[in-house]
């Protein structure tokens, strides 16, 4: 029961907001509720335009998360013994994302920074010469600003995975004649992903969330996730804008579903090793 | 960003939230309802603005000293925001005691955080006592019940309202019926850098050639401005404004779109980015311009140009252009909502943005250069010299020329739509 307590008190807001969301989302609750009705899930659901939102965020938030892991993971083995480094290496966490977000349309816009060096380089022919790495429907641009935010939280996550004796078991594989191939593959990153885990699913399950940067840097089209959702809740059609209830909570399933696939899949690993 | 920070808590605390995850905006707003912030009304007993209305002037005056006005605003231009909270909020408290506190708040948004608001404590539960409205939030607003009213006529500055503009005494064809008190007007105008653009084209048709002969330097906006540039088009585009007038119908609404979206399949393949994506907001329009990526940006208020090349966001010389069809002209105004706990000190603020003194210095140029709603020919002198030489300015546009080129906005149900059918049809829909 005292374990229960901190576990419902963490719930409790987010049952609370996802109870008025689901009443919105049927009509009981909300601007333009007018009753039960299960139009705006079913317009949702049935929109190509939700499904290609899903997946553009889905796909720009793994390969970000990803990307950042790998960064995280080979700078951490670096970073463990440079103390100074780290701090260098920390300091992404301190700007806000919107900031970041700025920065990242200053930096690799057509008239950015890097356009405008490569430019002077002789390297394009005009600044519009360079590729749009912003409002691109590839995402680069959001990408690389997701990655270079989230690295430093990774990064610590990981430093702190190897400083507990990852590291040292790593060398005991070494002297006992590993190669640092097979040392680092078979040693080091299971103990490393598994510490990490449920750094890279958070990660994953706020970038997925993640509004501000995306709203200075995505595409109109197709349109990320919580972009959607904003337009549904400010929609000049009243009734509609129970469909960002809907999509809120799409979400929710969303990342739920990642969370409880890890739990799932860590609870079976503990089984299988008892 | 935005959610129940510490520091806001203290005065109101739902109503504070701008999180656009309406999840997470929800969350919050019930847990700040779990804890009681309940809106605490200056004596106690909430009176509706009609009702405080209906007194003597003198009394809404004296009921209102002493008091604090929270008033919900758009706060993303730092002008506007310099011009209430640096010159409007030291005289309300000089001259009426009254305590003014601008905070955000999006028109489209306070909708939302209204309705959350009276299921979370009906009427007790406010805590802005005036909004910035207009347009599709007023009827939003009207048709859910989130207006008092009806007040904005009895107020005394009332009678020297340009009544004979269709602009002001309408809203989106909506009677205002006293339940909004306009504040300003601005009509839409294209900018272009003369140094880049010496010839800027003043038609739709010769827009059309300008954008073919010149790839990838035009584009427009998702948000209200863009859709703002769309129905200007439409209206031109199906011989003017007065054959969408009188309510909507969907006949009139599909013949508009037809020749909108045929006018955008010739010009769109040469766009900015060929139309595959579109700015997502005009801050990023301004952004696009100043960097020479595009050749036009644009705005609701045909000073902009002046206000933000002072403040440096656009480049020195910019200039505006009006196209021949007309460009649609639209008031905002302010409300009062059905929970305000401070109705009196609101309609003595509303009062005052109505004052000479007010409508002037907010239309000059290094100010806002928002547009008067007074007739300047119903004040006594020294005022319409004032006014009219509020926007004393190289880029500003002469007067008669924004009169003879105002449209007025039709019904709000025309923007939803086309809105609508623009995100399906050409945002989602790449060449």
């Amino acid at each position: 029961m005292r374990r229960a307590l901190p576990a419902m008190l963490l719930i409790t807001p987010v049952a609370i907001g996802a109870a008025y969301s689901a009443a919105a989302a049927v009509g009981l609750a909300g601007p333009g509720a007018r009753g039960f009705t299960l139009r705006p899930t079913l317009a949702v659901l049935s929109a190509p335009a939700t499904w290609r939102s899903v997946a553009w965020t889905v796909a720009v938030g793994s390969v970000a998360t990803a990307i950042a892991v790998a960064l995280a993971c080979c700078a951490a083995r670096w970073l463990l013994r440079r103390a100074s480094w780290q701090r260098l290496a920390v300091l992404p966490m301190a700007v806000p994302h919107v900031a970041a977000a700025l920065a990242a349309l200053l930096l690799v816009s057509q008239s950015g920074l890097l356009s405008r060096l490569v430019y002077a380089a002789g390297l394009t022919q005009e600044p519009a010469g360079f590729p749009a790495l912003v409002y691109d429907a590839a995402g680069v641009g959001l990408v690389f600003a997701f990655v270079w935010k989230e690295f430093p939280y990774l990064v610590l996550t990981a430093i702190a995975v190897l400083a507990t004796g990852t590291n040292e078991l790593e060398e005991v594989a070494r002297t006992l004649g590993a190669t640092p191939r097979q040392a680092f593959w078979r040693v080091t990153w299971p103990s490393l992903w598994r510490g990490m885990a449920p750094a890279v699913l958070a990660t994953f399950a706020y970038l997925v969330g993640q509004y501000e940067m995306p709203a200075l840097l995505a595409p109109s089209d197709p349109l990320a996730l919580s972009l959607l959702t904003y337009e549904r809740s400010v929609d000049p059609v009243l009734a509609r804008r129970a469909e960002a209830h809907v999509l809120g909570l799409l979400a929710l399933v969303l990342t739920a579903a990642v969370v409880l696939a890890h739990a799932r899949w860590s609870y079976g690993g503990e089984e299988g090793r008892s | 960003m935005g959610r129940c920070e510490p520091a806001r808590l203290r005065v109101p605390c739902g109503v504070h939230i701008r999180q656009p995850r309406p999840g997470v905006a929800v969350l919050v707003l019930a847990l700040c309802g779990s804890v009681a912030c309940g809106a605490p009304s200056d004596d106690g007993t909430p009176t509706t603005a009609a009702a405080v209305a209906a007194a003597p002037w003198a009394d809404v005056v004296a009921r209102a000293r002493g008091t604090t006005v929270i008033w919900r605003m758009w706060r993303g231009d730092p002008a506007i925001n310099r011009y209430v909270d640096g010159w409007v909020a030291p005289r309300m408290r000089s001259l009426y005691g009254v305590e003014v506190r601008a905070v955000e708040g999006q028109s489209a948004e306070l909708v939302n955080a209204l309705v959350t608001e009276r299921e979370a404590g009906g009427a007790r539960a406010g805590t802005t006592s005036l909004m910035w409205i207009n347009g599709e939030t007023f009827a939003q607003m009207r048709s859910e019940r989130l207006l008092s009213g009806p007040w904005a006529d009895r107020l005394p500055n009332a009678a020297t309202i340009d009544r004979q503009s269709p602009i002001i005494s309408r809203d989106f064809e909506q009677p205002t019926d006293g339940f909004e008190s306009p504040w300003g007007m601005v009509q839409f105008a294209l900018i272009y850098d003369p140094a880049r653009t010496p010839a800027p084209p003043h038609s739709i048709p010769a827009l059309a050639a300008w954008i073919r002969a010149h790839p990838g330097r035009f584009t427009h906006d998702q948000q209200f401005t863009g859709m703002t540039f769309l129905k200007t088009l439409m209206y031109g585009l199906t011989g003017g404004v007065e054959r969408f007038q009188g309510g909507f119908t969907d006949h009139r609404y599909r013949t508009g779109r037809e020749h909108l979206f045929a006018w955008l399949a010739s010009v769109r393949p040469s766009f900015w980015r060929q139309g595959t994506t579109y700015p997502p907001d005009v801050a990023a329009m301004h952004r696009l311009f100043a960097n020479r990526e595009i050749d036009f940006t644009m705005s609701n208020n045909q000073n902009e140009v002046v206000t933000k090349v002072r403040q440096g966001i656009l480049p020195a010389g910019s200039r505006a252009v009006l196209l021949d069809e007309g460009t649609i002209a639209n008031a905002h105004y302010v409300g009062i909502p059905f929970n305000a706990p401070n109705p009196a000190g609101a309609m003595v603020l509303a009062n005052f943005l109505l004052s000479p003194e007010a409508q002037v210095e907010k239309q000059r140029g290094d100010v806002w250069g928002d547009g008067t709603v007074l007739d300047p020919a119903l004040l006594p002198a020294p005022w319409p010299a004032r006014f009219a030489a509020a926007v004393a300015d190289a880029a500003a546009l002469p007067h008669d020329e924004l009169a003879r080129k105002a449209r007025p906005e039709v019904h709000p149900d025309y923007h939803a739509r086309l809105l609508d059918d623009w995100r399906h049809s050409i945002r989602q829909n790449a060449p």
